[in-house]
C-alpha cells in the first residue's frame, strides 16, 4: 500500500459512487467557495489599497495557489523524505524533483532578463544564494531533526493549519521562539563562519545554459536511480472524461506528484518574475524580530544580516507582501481541504504537542540560521543554481533520517 | 501489498540503496570536478574592482573647472512623465534607472531604461569614493550615451539615488542631466507602461571632463567653518539629528562618534523640496523655501546629509533648478562627526550620546 504512487492505490481511488447532495457536503462546498471569493475580494482589496498594492495582492493569490497544490498533492517535505526513508517509496519525491526542474528552467529564462550578463560578478537580484558554510549544514540537519518531531515542515505546518491540524499552531509558535534563538546566535556564527563562507551561484562560472544543463543533469540522475523505488501503478480502468472525472481528479484524489511538482515549480517562477522568490519564513522571522525588538530582547547589530539575499526579516509594523503569501497558503489549503473532505479538526495530544514545539524551535533557529527553510532556501535556493539550496536540502535530508532511525516522529 | 520477509526485503532494499547512493556520490564528485574544471580553465571575468584604482587611473580625466551654467528652465531639468512617455523613442534620450532595492528595476522598468546600480556604478567598490571617471566612461558608453545625449533618471525613494547618479553624471561632464518628477512612483501611479526585458544599445562616445566645482571636500568645509570663505552650508538631514538629539534615523549602520552639525549650517530637511505626491514644487516655492532659511544663491552652497546622498537631491534643486552655484560635500557627517580636531554645533547638548 505504501509503496504505491499516490492517487492510484485504492483507497486514494475509490470506486466511483453516486454523488449524493448531503447537508455536509452542502456547507464544505459552500465553505469552500466562500474562502475563494474571499481570497479574490480580498486581493482587488489590497490591489486598491496604498501601501500595499499590486504586489501584495499577487502574493495573497500565489500564495493561495501554493496552498490548493501543496494539500492537493500533499507536498509535505517531511512525508515525502519519510515515505523514501522510511517505506522506501520514492513517488512522491518526483514531485520535488519536477518542482526544481521546472523551476530551474523558468529561473533561467527570468535570469536572462534580469541579468543578462551572468559573469558580471553581481547575483540576480534577491534570488536566493546564500553562502555556504558549516552553520548552513548545521541548520539544515537541526531543521530536518525537527521536522521529524514535529511532524512537518513550515510550509508543511501552514497547509496543515487549513485542515485543521492541531499541532501546527504549537510547531508555528514553537518556530517564532526558534527564530529569536536564531538571533541571539546569529552574530556570533556570523564571525566565526559565515561571514568568510563562499557564497557560490553555478552561474558565476557556467552560465545560465551550462548551469541549466548541469541542474537537469543531477536532477535526471536522481530521478533515474529512485525509479526502482516506485512501485509499478495497477491497472487503471478505461474511463469517460466527463465532469464527474474531472471532479474527482481535481478536488478528491490526490494529485500526481509529477503535475504537483510542475505547477510548484510554475508558481515558484512566477512568484520571482513578479513579487520575489518564494519563501515561507520572511513574515514569521521578521515577527519574531519585530517582537524582540520593542522588548529589547534583538541584539543591537545583527552583523551582516541584511547584506544577504534570502527570506530576509526587518522589523516591521505591517504585513508583508510574504505576510500575504502565508495567509493565502493557509487558506487556500483551507478551502482545498474543505472539499476534499480532509479538513478534519484534531485537538492535540500532550506529549505531541511538547514534540511539535520542540520541533518548531529547531526548525525556527534553522530557517533563520540559513536564511529560509525547505521553501526559501531549498526549493527557491536550487532553483536559482544556488549550492547553498544543494547543500541545505542534503542537509535537511539527513537530518530527517536521523529523526526518524531515531524515531522522533513517533511523539506526534 | 505483498511483502517478502522482514530480513530478506530490508537485505535487497540495503544493497540496492547502497548502489544508489554510491552513483549519486559518484555523480556529485563527477559534478564537482566539471565545476572545478570549468573553474580553473577559464578565470570569472569579475568587472567589480576588487583593488584600489590607481592614481593614473583618476588623472588620467581631464578636471576642468566650469562655471556654473545659465540657469534652465524647469522643463529642461526636470521631465514630466507625460514628456517621458512622448519622448521613449527619442533617440537622443536615454532613461536610466537608478533604484535602491535590488529588483525593482528588474521587474518592470520604463521601456527601454537602462539599470544603473548605485552600489557599484556610482561609488567605487573599495575607496569611500565616487566611481572612476575611466570606469565611468566605459558605463556610460555601455548605455548608448553620447556627449550630447538627454540623459534622464529616476528611482524608488523619490528619486534619492537617481538624483546622486544626476551628480556624478553632471561631475564627469555630462551636460543633460534631467530627473523624472514624481519618480518612479508617479510613473507606477498613472498606470504607464513597464517593461522587463533589459535593453541593449550601440555603444555610445561619451567622454568623461570631469568637473571640480560640483563637489567639495573636509578642508573646504573647514574654511567655511573657520570663516575664511563665505559659503552657506546647508544639512538637509531631520532636525533631531540636526540638533544632536539623534545620531541617524532607525536602523541605519553608519554612524559618527558625535551626533550634531557642522558650525554656522542651516537645516532644510531635503523631503520639503516635494510635494505630497514626490513632485518637485514650483520654482517659486522652492526659491522661497531656501530663502527663508538664508539660502538665496548670493553666495556659494554646499549640501550635506548623513552619509552624502539625500544631499545630492537638495544639491539638485539648488544647482541644476534654482541655477546656484551648489557643490555637495559627499563625505557628509559621517565623515565631519568623526574627524578628529573638528568643531561642532550640538544644541542638543549630546556629547558621546550622554547630557
Amino acid at each position: 500500500m505504501s509503496n504505491a504512487l499516490p492517487g492510484s492505490s485504492p483507497a486514494d481511488r475509490a470506486a466511483p459512487s453516486k454523488p449524493v447532495l448531503t447537508p455536509a457536503l452542502i456547507l464544505r462546498n459552500g465553505g469552500a467557495a466562500l474562502i475563494f471569493v474571499t481570497l479574490l475580494i480580498g486581493a482587488h482589496v489590497l490591489q486598491t489599497t496604498p501601501g500595499y498594492g499590486a504586489s501584495a495582492a499577487l502574493s495573497l493569490l500565489i500564495g493561495a495557489a501554493l496552498g490548493v497544490a501543496f494539500e492537493r498533492g500533499r507536498f509535505c517535505f517531511f512525508c515525502i523524505f519519510r515515505d523514501v526513508i522510511e517505506h522506501r517509496n520514492a513517488g512522491p519525491l518526483y514531485a520535488i524533483l519536477t518542482a526544481l526542474a521546472v523551476s530551474g528552467i523558468g529561473y533561467a529564462i527570468v535570469f536572462g532578463a534580469f541579468l543578462p550578463n551572468p559573469f558580471s560578478g553581481r547575483l540576480a537580484p534577491d534570488a536566493h544564494i546564500g553562502p555556504v558554510s558549516l552553520a548552513l549544514v548545521a541548520a539544515g540537519l537541526l531543521f530536518g531533526v525537527g521536522m521529524a518531531l514535529s511532524g512537518a515542515c513550515i510550509s508543511g505546518h501552514l497547509y496543515r493549519l487549513g485542515e485543521g491540524s492541531g499541532y501546527a499552531p504549537l510547531a508555528l509558535i514553537g518556530a517564532l521562539i526558534g527564530f529569536g534563538l536564531g538571533f541571539r546566535t546569529w552574530n556570533w556564527l556570523y564571525v566565526t563562519v559565515i561571514a568568510d563562507a563562499p557564497v557560490i551561484w553555478l552561474p558565476h562560472w557556467l552560465g545560465y545554459g551550462g548551469a541549466l544543463l548541469l541542474h537537469l543533469a543531477v536532477l535526471s540522475v536522481l530521478g533515474f536511480a529512485l525509479l526502482r523505488y516506485v512501485s509499478p501503478l495497477p491497472p487503471r480502468p478505461a474511463r469517460q472524461l466527463d465532469i464527474k472525472y474531472l471532479y474527482e481528479a481535481l478536488f478528491r484524489d490526490r494529485w500526481n506528484p509529477l503535475v504537483t511538482g510542475a505547477i510548484v515549480g510554475v508558481i515558484g517562477v512566477v512568484a520571482y518574475l513578479r513579487v520575489e522568490p518564494l519563501g515561507v519564513t520572511a513574515q514569521l522571522g521578521s515577527l519574531a524580530r519585530t517582537v524582540m525588538h520593542t522588548s529589547g530582547m534583538l541584539p543591537a547589530r545583527l552583523n551582516g544580516l541584511d547584506s544577504f539575499a534570502g527570506c530576509a526579516t526587518q522589523v516591521v509594523q505591517t504585513i508583508t507582501d510574504n505576510g500575504w503569501l502565508i495567509g493565502g497558503l493557509a487558506l487556500g489549503a483551507f478551502g482545498a481541504a474543505l472539499i476534499a473532505g480532509r479538513f478534519q479538526p484534531a485537538l492535540p495530544r500532550a506529549n505531541g504537542s511538547v514534540a511539535a514545539l520542540v520541533g518548531g524551535v529547531l526548525m525556527g533557529w534553522g530557517a533563520m540560521t540559513a536564511l529560509g527553510c525547505t521553501v526559501g532556501t531549498l526549493l527557491s535556493g536550487i532553483a536559482a543554481f544556488a549550492l547553498s539550496g544543494w547543500v541545505f536540502g542534503a542537509a535537511v535530508f539527513a537530518g530527517v533520517w536521523g529523526g526518524i532511525v531515531l524515531r522522533l516522529h513517533r511523539w506526534t | 501489498m505483498q511483502r517478502k520477509s522482514p530480513t530478506e526485503s530490508e537485505d535487497l532494499v540495503d544493497r540496492t540503496l547502497l548502489r544508489t547512493a554510491g552513483a549519486a556520490v559518484g555523480g556529485a564528485l563527477v559534478m564537482l570536478a566539471v565545476v572545478a574544471l570549468i573553474f580553473f580553465v577559464r578565470q570569472p571575468a569579475s568587472t567589480l574592482s576588487t583593488t584600489a584604482p590607481s592614481a593614473a587611473d583618476a588623472s588620467s580625466a581631464p578636471v576642468t573647472v566650469n562655471l556654473p551654467r545659465e540657469p534652465r528652465k524647469f522643463e529642461d531639468v526636470v521631465v514630466s512623465t507625460e514628456w517621458l512617455a512622448q519622448n521613449l523613442d527619442n533617440p537622443k534620450v536615454r532613461v536610466i534607472e537608478v533604484s535602491v532595492v535590488p529588483g525593482v528595476y528588474e521587474r518592470g522598468h520604463i521601456p527601454g531604461a537602462v539599470n544603473f546600480v548605485w552600489t557599484t556604478d556610482f561609488v567605487d567598490t573599495v575607496s569611500r569614493d565616487i566611481i572612476a571617471p575611466d570606469r565611468f566612461q566605459e558605463l556610460a558608453r555601455a548605455a548608448g550615451i553620447n556627449n550630447d545625449t538627454t540623459i534622464v533618471l529616476y528611482g524608488d525613494n523619490d528619486n534619492w539615488f537617481a538624483a546622486w547618479g544626476a551628480w556624478v553624471f553632471r561631475q564627469y561632464g555630462a551636460e543633460d542631466v534631467r530627473l523624472l518628477d514624481g519618480s518612479r512612483s508617479k510613473w507606477e501611479a498613472e498606470n504607464r507602461e513597464l517593461s522587463t526585458r533589459a535593453p541593449t544599445y550601440p555603444p555610445g562616445d561619451f567622454t568623461v571632463r570631469q568637473r571640480s566645482d560640483l563637489r567639495v571636500f573636509l578642508p573646504d568645509v573647514l574654511k567655511v567653518v573657520r570663516g575664511e570663505e563665505q559659503k552657506v552650508l546647508v544639512d538637509i538631514r531631520s532636525p533631531d539629528e540636526f540638533s544632536g538629539k539623534i545620531f541617524a534615523p532607525e536602523g541605519f549602520q553608519e554612524l559618527a562618534v558625535r551626533a550634531g552639525h557642522i558650525p554656522g549650517a542651516v537645516n532644510v530637511p531635503w523631503k520639503k523640496a516635494l510635494n505630497d505626491d514626490g513632485t518637485f514644487k514650483s520654482v517659486e516655492e522652492l526659491r522661497k523655501l531656501y530663502a527663508e532659511a538664508g539660502v538665496d544663491g548670493s553666495k556659494p552652497v554646499i549640501t550635506y546629509c548623513r552619509i552624502g546622498e539625500r544631499a545630492s537631491h537638495t544639491w539638485f534643486v539648488l544647482s541644476e533648478i534654482l541655477g546656484y552655484q551648489a557643490a555637495l560635500y559627499d563625505g557628509s557627517w559621517t565623515e565631519y562627526g568623526n574627524s578628529v580636531g573638528v568643531p561642532i554645533a550640538n544644541p542638543a547638548g549630546t556629547i558621546w550620546g550622554v547630557k
